[in-house]
């Protein structure tokens, strides 16, 4: 029964609570039936038969109250049903008080059943609703005692056979033994079986991420595939256009030359788009770690110097502070470089003229900092996030630049990722962005000679 | 100066005649293969001033293995190679990085496909010395 309570809709443990108690009912009559005829034990048989009946009365009440919420309410009922499971575990308790209160208060060893009321309401509800309950039966079964205790209301005592001991009751130590056994058991049963199925749903869970994972990688060779090939073919088309629109195939008049003109144009764009694209998936299966170590410095300055232009042809003011010149990182210095060159590029696209890109590095405990600040159109709040994910443009650089992948953070990122990296952004719209990315250092340049990436070039 | 030839070993027929027309706008005698071994039998016979490879033909590194055979014949010891890397993101090698290295990657020169035709001209007159 626990199995299907786990993750099942809270009207499904409702059920299960239900069912439970049915079993109860049937379990409280049994008891007090074998008590009071087998074993000649006086019982209040007729207030435990009131309890009983009680009992049934109002887990009827409840069955039926969970099939009215679950037929008109259809599934925006949880509050209400946890409502429901509230009540009746509240109930249960006052109930099992008021039992032990007929058949000999503290004195009845089946107080330990107690026990599984908490099991269960831990099994449905939460943590703190869970911590209440317990609490709330502490309160209900002392309270109870209390009364005894001042003979406000009468304690029925159990009768003791032999010499007025406890101790020498066979039939009150059978018992208690018997009460101790089946919470021990039971307690082990359900606390066994949750934790056996959570073990399972583990299992089942990280089964599913790896088939993910491997669809994932599936999904990228698909698309590694098909990139490829389209690429192939727009190599044809854009060179021979190419020819086209350079008139090195005799003049065109400028009508048609107008019209070569966009077609190379827009092939050229499709081009760029999935180039970057085969650039992404290729990352993103690569398993390639490179290990030469190098001064992180000597990209960025690289980068800087390659961008400039770029920023002189926009007056835009490029400016570098390399603070960590002796750090040095483990990775690939090209892919770094030019993942550098395309954030800058990228910095000075969109800053407004006039405008400054600064570029730091810093040096940051066992990592390297590089800060990529700009004074330009910045990222709308509520798009910070999304700016890393694959071909996602923020609104306003569609609107500032309608040419664009959604391509090139992803790759940054998945650089930075490989480098063992984390990027992140800090961006105001309208005022600027700050890209900030953390690289761990490595210590000393291993001496390793450059070998090709794959020996089946080797001569 | 004699019109310098150039040949061109590349299995996409529209390419390779988009790159011829290209050169021959600026003179070149351009002539072609579609495989490694006719494009070593058209070396052999015209003997060009450079030579023009795709990287990848019908298996991704014919292109190489051609330079290489090339590079160990005397007669080719000498002639620029400019390859042409479709292949660059298939292989995930960056070639600009190994392009200084001769002992596995003996050519002088790489370009990107798809090649702008003012682009193709520069690097072809860069390799075959113009400015010598």
């Amino acid at each position: 029964m626990v199995l299907s309570v786990q993750n099942s809709p809270l009207v499904a443990r409702a059920y299960w609570l239900i069912r439970l108690r049915w079993l109860a009912v049937l379990g409280v009559i049994a008891a007090s039936a074998i008590a009071g005829r087998i074993f000649d034990i006086p019982v209040r048989l007729r207030e435990i038969s009131l309890v009983a009946a009680a009992l049934a009365l109002y887990n009827l009440a409840f069955f039926l109250a969970a099939r009215y919420i679950e037929k008109t309410q259809d599934g925006k009922s949880d509050r209400i049903i946890k409502f429901l499971i509230d009540v009746q575990i509240a109930m249960d308790l006052i109930t099992l008080t008021t039992l032990l209160h007929y058949s000999g208060g503290i004195e009845n060893p089946f107080v330990l059943y107690f026990v599984f009321h908490m099991v269960i309401a831990s099994i449905l509800l939460s943590t703190r609703e869970s911590y209440l309950h317990a609490t709330f039966a502490i309160l209900v079964f002392g309270f109870m005692v209390l009364l005894e205790f001042k003979g406000i209301i009468p304690h029925h005592c159990l009768k003791v056979q032999g010499n007025g001991h406890l101790r020498e009751d066979g039939l009150y130590i059978s018992g208690s033994l018997f009460a101790f056994a089946t919470t021990l058991y039971l307690v082990v049963y359900m606390t066994n079986f949750i934790t056996s199925r959570l073990r399972q749903q583990e299992q089942a869970y990280r089964e599913a991420n790896i088939q993910l994972k491997q669809k994932d990688r599936v999904k990228d060779e698909y698309v590694e595939r098909v990139t490829h090939d389209v690429k192939g073919h727009l190599a044809a088309i854009q060179s021979c256009l190419g020819v086209l629109a350079d008139n090195l195939a005799g003049p065109l008049s400028e009508r048609q030359s107008e019209f070569v003109n966009r077609a190379h144009n827009r092939t050229k764009k499709l081009s760029l788009f999935v180039k970057t694209l085969l650039k992404l998936t290729q990352l993103r299966l690569s398993e390639r770690i490179e290990k030469d170590a190098f001064l992180l410095s000597e990209p960025v300055c690289s980068a800087v110097e390659s961008a400039r232009p770029r920023a002189k042809d926009k007056s835009i003011t490029l400016s570098s502070n390399i603070q960590a010149t002796g750090g040095r990182i483990s990775g690939n210095r090209f892919s770094i470089e030019e993942m550098i060159t395309n954030m800058l590029l990228n910095a000075i696209k969109y800053t407004p003229a006039n405008g400054t890109v600064q570029v730091n590095l810093t040096d940051r405990g066992d990592k390297l900092l590089i800060e990529i600040a700009d004074t330009g159109i910045g990222i709308p709040t509520g798009e910070i996030d999304n700016v890393f994910d694959e071909f996602f443009r923020a609104t306003n650089a569609r609107d500032s630049e309608p040419d664009g992948t959604g391509l090139g953070l992803s790759i940054v990122r998945q650089i930075v990722e490989r480098h063992g990296g984390t990027i992140w952004v800090e961006s105001t719209q309208g005022r600027g962005s700050t890209f900030k990315l953390l690289l761990p250092t490595v210590a000393a340049p291993p001496a390793t000679v450059a070998t090709p990436p794959d020996n089946t070039l080797a001569p | 100066m004699a019109n310098e030839k150039v040949l061109i070993v590349d299995d996409d027929p529209d390419l390779t005649e988009a790159l011829q027309t290209i050169l021959q706008s600026r003179d070149y005698v351009v002539c072609t293969a579609s495989n490694v071994e006719d494009g070593m039998a058209t070396a052999k016979a015209e003997v060009p001033d450079l030579m023009i490879l795709d990287v990848m033909m019908s298996t991704w590194q014919d292109g190489f293995n051609m330079a290489r055979s090339l590079r160990q014949d005397p007669q080719f010891e000498k002639t620029p190679i400019l390859m042409l890397t479709g292949v660059k993101d298939k292989t995930g090698m960056d070639f600009k990085e190994a392009a200084g290295d001769p002992s596995w990657l003996p050519v002088d020169g790489f370009l990107d496909k798809p090649v702008e035709s003012d682009v193709l001209l520069a690097e072809v007159e860069k390799l075959l010395g113009k400015g010598k």
